[in-house]
């Protein structure tokens, strides 16, 4: 008889969860224990796609006011087709807003990777590669940090939490005068926090060496010679031993760099084809 | 009868934790599409847009088999969130309310409405050009003879 209750409760257990279940003096404490469980769900919530794609045109327009944006159309539809075939072949091919690609007016050695899809790289940085490999391989190490999410990553945490008290909080439902404003202040805070790291500071040595990795296997999925991304960084190493500018100044050694891919070299590598050699130099060089 | 008793509770703990197949997925992505077969490139038959729930039919790699509006295709797994159903979740539970609630919530954090008001205390920032950087694509036929022409692969 005790064993048939015991096993009676645990099938009340079982469904005490579910909605319109109404046991007299068991429903009521589980409202009260729900509803204590479900902000804390709430808080944990991380920064979804589209909140994603928001904070990235405000991160690339804010980079827009510091370089002014190539009118080539000709390199922008390259870019473009590059990074969408490497795009296709990433772990996410598609994000809330898609992947695009623009190019910067600037003989930097740079390239950024807004959250949510945006790509810039700069006229320095195309002009820096020797043949459509290496601009894949760029490509394809912005392009894993946009899969990586590592844009967002940088937003402080304490800022995020606050995002998520203001929107699951009643009263500021209720005066939702007050909430866009102070929405709008964690916005800015949080571009401010993707774009200090962006162009300033850079991402963490770990966050880089796993989007060069990443790349690898784009690269060599999409059939481009994953070796370009060696390449291109040993002649960036070469050449630019002591410059502290752009892409050196937020990315780790170099030389680190290199050894990382090395490592992590795919067995299998393509060779470039002469049509792509003949494109690249018909638009680029 | 205590036998049976176990099992019926042994059955219901095992339903209403493990997720059975899952019948709905949502459009995570702006705009997407329902192609014919499940590949990239393939034929588009329906365009869907972002929260469009479509009823999943089976799993094909990556993609997705789908209905929607009565018309069956593919869709890749990137473009959906899958939304698993328990036994439980079948009858209502509170983890299906509370995810339910996020889904809500997920649009009320960084929203176009953030974003007007961003851009009015900032009109120097300029997003026109973020928008025709959005605007720009590649015609799919374009890009899958890019593709062709550089001895490179086409996406699975």
């Amino acid at each position: 008889m005790k064993k048939t209750i015991l096993l009676l409760l645990v099938i009340i257990v079982s469904l005490s969860g579910c909605r319109g279940l109404e046991v007299k003096g068991v429903s009521k404490p589980m409202d009260i224990l729900a509803s204590s469980i479900v902000p804390v769900a709430k808080a944990a919530r991380p920064i979804s796609d589209e909140e994603e794609y928001y904070l990235g045109r405000a991160v690339a327009a804010k980079i827009l006011s510091s370089y002014p944006l190539s009118k080539d159309t000709k390199v922008v539809e390259y870019v473009n087709m590059v990074g969408q075939t490497i795009a296709l072949h990433s772990d996410k091919p598609y994000t809330y807003g898609g992947y695009h690609f623009a190019v910067l007016e600037s003989d930097e050695i740079n390239a950024f990777a807004c959250p949510g899809g945006i790509i810039f790289i700069t006229k320095g940085t195309i002009n820096a590669t020797r043949n459509e490999d290496e601009l894949a391989a760029v490509l394809a190490h912005e392009v894993a940090h946009i899969n990586n999410r590592d844009g967002v990553k940088s937003i402080k945490q304490s800022r995020w939490l606050e995002v998520v008290k203001i929107i699951g909080s009643k009263t500021v439902k209720e005066a939702g005068s007050e909430r866009i404003p102070r929405l709008v202040k964690l916005f800015e805070g949080s571009i401010n926090d993707v774009f200090k790291t962006l162009v300033v500071t850079g991402y963490s040595r770990s966050q880089e060496y796993a989007a060069d990795t990443k790349a690898l296997t784009y690269l060599s999925r999409a059939g481009y010679n994953p070796k370009a991304l060696e390449d291109f960084l040993q002649r960036l190493y070469s050449q630019n031993r002591t410059s502290q500018r752009g892409i050196l100044k937020t990315h780790p050694a170099t030389m680190n760099r290199i050894k990382n891919v090395k490592k992590n070299m795919p067995v299998k590598t393509a060779a470039i084809t002469p049509a792509r050699t003949k494109r690249f130099n018909r638009i680029v060089k | 009868m205590n036998i049976l008793i176990s099992i019926v509770s042994l059955l219901i703990f095992v339903l209403a934790s493990v997720p059975v197949h899952a019948s709905t997925l949502r459009v995570v992505t702006k705009e997407n599409a329902i192609r014919e077969y499940c590949k990239f490139f393939s034929p588009v038959k329906l365009k869907v847009r972002y929260n469009d729930r479509l009823d999943a039919i089976s799993k094909e790699g990556d993609w997705f088999r789908v209905r929607f509006k009565g018309i069956k295709g593919c869709i890749h797994k990137t473009a959906v969130e899958e939304k698993t159903f328990t036994f439980s979740g079948i009858l209502g539970s509170r983890t299906q309310a509370a995810s339910s609630d996020e889904v809500a919530l997920a649009g009320k954090g960084f929203n176009p409405e953030v974003e007007n008001s961003f851009k009015s205390k900032y009109p120097e920032l300029n997003f026109q050009t973020i928008d025709m950087i959005e605007k720009y694509k590649i015609p799919e036929d374009k890009l899958l003879r890019f593709i062709k022409s550089g001895g490179l692969n086409l996406p699975q």
